[in-house]
């Protein structure tokens, strides 16, 4: 099956109504006096067509040029993918509150140990140095502003 | 006469010791970012854009050019000896040069490719101070119709050289246009899908939109895949190509050079196309064609020759047009506009110093690679080996800093993790991100020409035809859509799998 593609289109088709509408609660103006929403319905308009074009000639030829859907999804680590992706919307939820040296170093910690399981404690040494490292680099060497936290680093 | 003047200038500004400090440090960041699969130039630049805004401009852009054209070197070394592109532009070289590697022929590989990249940028250089000059009085007759249809017919250009389907990369360009659209209205000051969240009003960031779309995803897709690295260390030694080795690849590193620069400055082409055009051109050209993909040094000469000199002449639309062409050329128009200084063609007029400092600086900056890449090719190859699963921690920390620090918001960070999951779900269902990230660049732009031109012409869309250069650039453009349908036709499809459009 090739259900992938199918719902691929439809939902940019229904991404463009919704630009569309957006556009058009803008305010479009006119051809001689463009308003904000003009750019915008004029877009969302275009893509609705181009996935509809897409869609109607993946319908037509059966998608055969496209992969299948199990060639697509197959061999993923949800896991391992959904671990790092919500460790780093926790991360990037709590690093102003705990600041950057205490927020890195449980992130890395985990990150070093997601590919591979090595030891406990050479992943805390790992994690520990790196980000010393990245604070050393970024905050006293590039001058860059790294979030405090309640601690002050 | 000028030109030597100009060219004094330029020199007596990159030899100055701070901009050779950052010319340094450029080109041995891209050098770096080229050998490391999986961090390209955009990331790089993206991540040490803040750390410029305490320099100068020059300076800044010194170093943010030197990141690019020495990524295109560095690139190489990944693809020859671990046949892996370091970056997209050297996808071409992995096919003869690791074949040159597993016959012990590392060294010529890595030396004609530092060799070929370094000729074809200097002569790439020599022609983007030969052609500016006169480009810059050319775009001073562009007003907001010619703008507008020289975005499109770069946004044309590019959806159809780099794309299996064209359908879908059109729809990724509008799709980076709605983007484009968010934030104020330029000309009415109205919030547009900013979803009251204060941090939106001032548009999505070009960086976490980049590194999201670039750098997570990447980590992302690697999370899921078992990269077997097959380094061939031992096998590189003589680094300097035979004479026989040269007699074969010089022809094939002008044509590469020729092809590469004039497809840089289209805009919309850029490095990829271009190693991927020469590579075709020289198989064509070439006596024994059977020998590419088995080992052939023009094949490695020729790709590595096109995507230094297209590096090089991707800077002409956006030094003298304030068009970016690539994605790289967008972050360096960020890097412009954030230091105060707006490219277009009264660049050269205005600010001499950092046309012709740049200029001069690519000159260093190559000779600079030269040493970087041969000599030390040693310590390049020891990179090579440090394994994934510590270098991905390293590339998302490094993403992390680099989308926070440029408005110290953690809200950046969420639309670059949003953006990584959204270039995920393009990688995987072939939808390409370069035409997005040029027409989320260009689409603010875009609007303002389309919006200008329409009440300078009392709304009728003529005024894009009856003026000729707009309506070349437009004709042009819409034979870009129609020649695909031609049954006889069979289109040069390329798929971008990585970031770098240029």
């Amino acid at each position: 099956m090739k259900k992938t593609f199918l719902i691929n289109d439809l939902v940019w088709i229904a991404f463009a109504a919704l630009v569309c509408y957006g556009g058009l609660k803008l305010g479009f103006g006119s051809f001689r006096q463009p308003h904000a929403g003009f750019m915008p319905f004029l877009s969302g308009l275009v893509l609705g067509l181009l996935a509809l074009v897409d869609l109607l000639s993946g319908v037509v030829n059966h998608w055969k040029q496209e992969k299948m859907d199990k060639e697509i999804w197959a061999n993923i680590h949800w896991g391992k993918l959904f671990l790092t992706l919500a460790l780093l919307f926790i991360y990037t939820v709590l690093f102003n509150t705990l600041g950057f040296i205490i927020a890195t170093i449980p992130l890395l910690f985990f990150l070093y140990r997601v590919m591979e399981p090595r030891p406990w404690w050479v992943v805390i040494i790992a994690s520990v140095i790196t980000t010393g490292f990245f604070y050393l680099g970024f905050k006293v060497g590039l001058g860059s502003q790294l979030p405090r936290g309640f601690l002050g680093f | 006469m000028d030109l030597l003047n100009y060219l004094y200038l330029g020199f007596s500004v990159a030899l100055q010791p701070m901009n050779l400090f950052y010319c340094f440090i450029g080109v041995l960041i891209g050098t770096l970012v080229g050998v490391l699969p999986g961090l390209g130039p955009v990331a790089a630049m993206s991540l040490l854009l803040p750390a410029t805004f305490h320099t100068s401009p020059v300076a800044s852009i010194i170093m943010l050019s030197g990141i690019y054209y020495g990524a295109m070197y560095g690139g190489s070394t990944t693809s020859i000896l671990v046949n892996i592109p370091g970056e997209a532009a050297s996808v071409m070289t992995c096919l003869d040069g690791y074949q040159m590697a597993r016959q012990g022929r590392a060294g010529p590989a890595l030396g004609i490719s530092a060799f070929g990249s370094f000729i074809a940028g200097t002569v790439g250089i020599l022609g983007m101070m030969l052609i500016s000059p006169p480009l810059v009085n050319f775009a001073l007759k562009f007003g907001p119709p010619e703008y507008f249809s020289l975005m499109i017919l770069g946004l044309m250009i590019l959806t159809f050289l780099t794309s299996a389907s064209m359908i879908r990369a059109l729809m990724m360009a509008v799709f980076g246009l709605v983007v484009g659209c968010i934030g104020l209205d330029n000309i009415s000051g109205l919030a547009r899908f900013a979803f009251n969240i204060p941090e939106l009003l001032d548009g999505v960031g070009l960086v976490p939109v980049v590194m999201g779309l670039f750098g997570i995803s990447e980590v992302m897709l690697n999370i899921e895949l078992k990269i077997k690295q097959e380094v061939f260390t031992t096998e590189v030694k003589g680094l300097l190509p035979s004479l026989q080795d040269w007699a074969k690849s010089i022809w094939s590193i002008l044509r590469g050079t020729v092809i590469g620069f004039f497809l840089g400055i289209l805009p919309g082409g850029g490095a990829v196309i271009a190693s991927f055009v020469s590579y075709a051109i020289e198989k064509r050209v070439s006596k024994h064609p059977e020998e590419f993909g088995k080992g052939a040094i023009e094949g490695v000469a020729a790709p590595e020759a096109a995507n230094n000199a297209a590096a090089q002449g991707a800077f002409i639309p956006l030094l003298t047009l304030g068009i970016p062409s690539n994605v790289v050329m967008a972050m360096l128009l960020g890097a412009l506009i954030i230091h105060g200084v707006t490219p277009g063609p009264l660049l050269l007029a205005d600010h001499p110093q950092l046309f012709w400092g740049v200029v001069a600086s690519m000159y260093v900056g190559n000779a600079m690679l030269l040493a970087l890449n041969l000599p030390l090719i040693g310590m390049w190859v020891q990179l090579l080996r440090v394994p994934y699963s510590i270098l991905f921690p390293l590339i998302i920390l490094l993403c992390l800093i680099g989308s926070y620090s440029i408005n110290n918001s953690s809200t950046d960070v969420l639309i670059m993790l949003v953006f990584g999951m959204i270039g995920y779900l393009m990688k995987k269902l072939s939808l390409e991100a370069a035409p997005m990230v040029l027409a989320f660049v260009l689409g603010p732009m875009m609007e303002t020409a389309l919006r200008q031109s329409l009440i300078k012409s009392k709304g009728s869309f003529s005024i894009f035809f009856t003026r000729p250069i707009s309506a070349t650039c437009l004709i042009i453009a819409i034979a870009l859509i129609i020649i695909p349908l031609l049954p006889w036709f069979r289109r040069p499809g390329v798929a971008l799998d990585h970031e770098d459009v240029a």
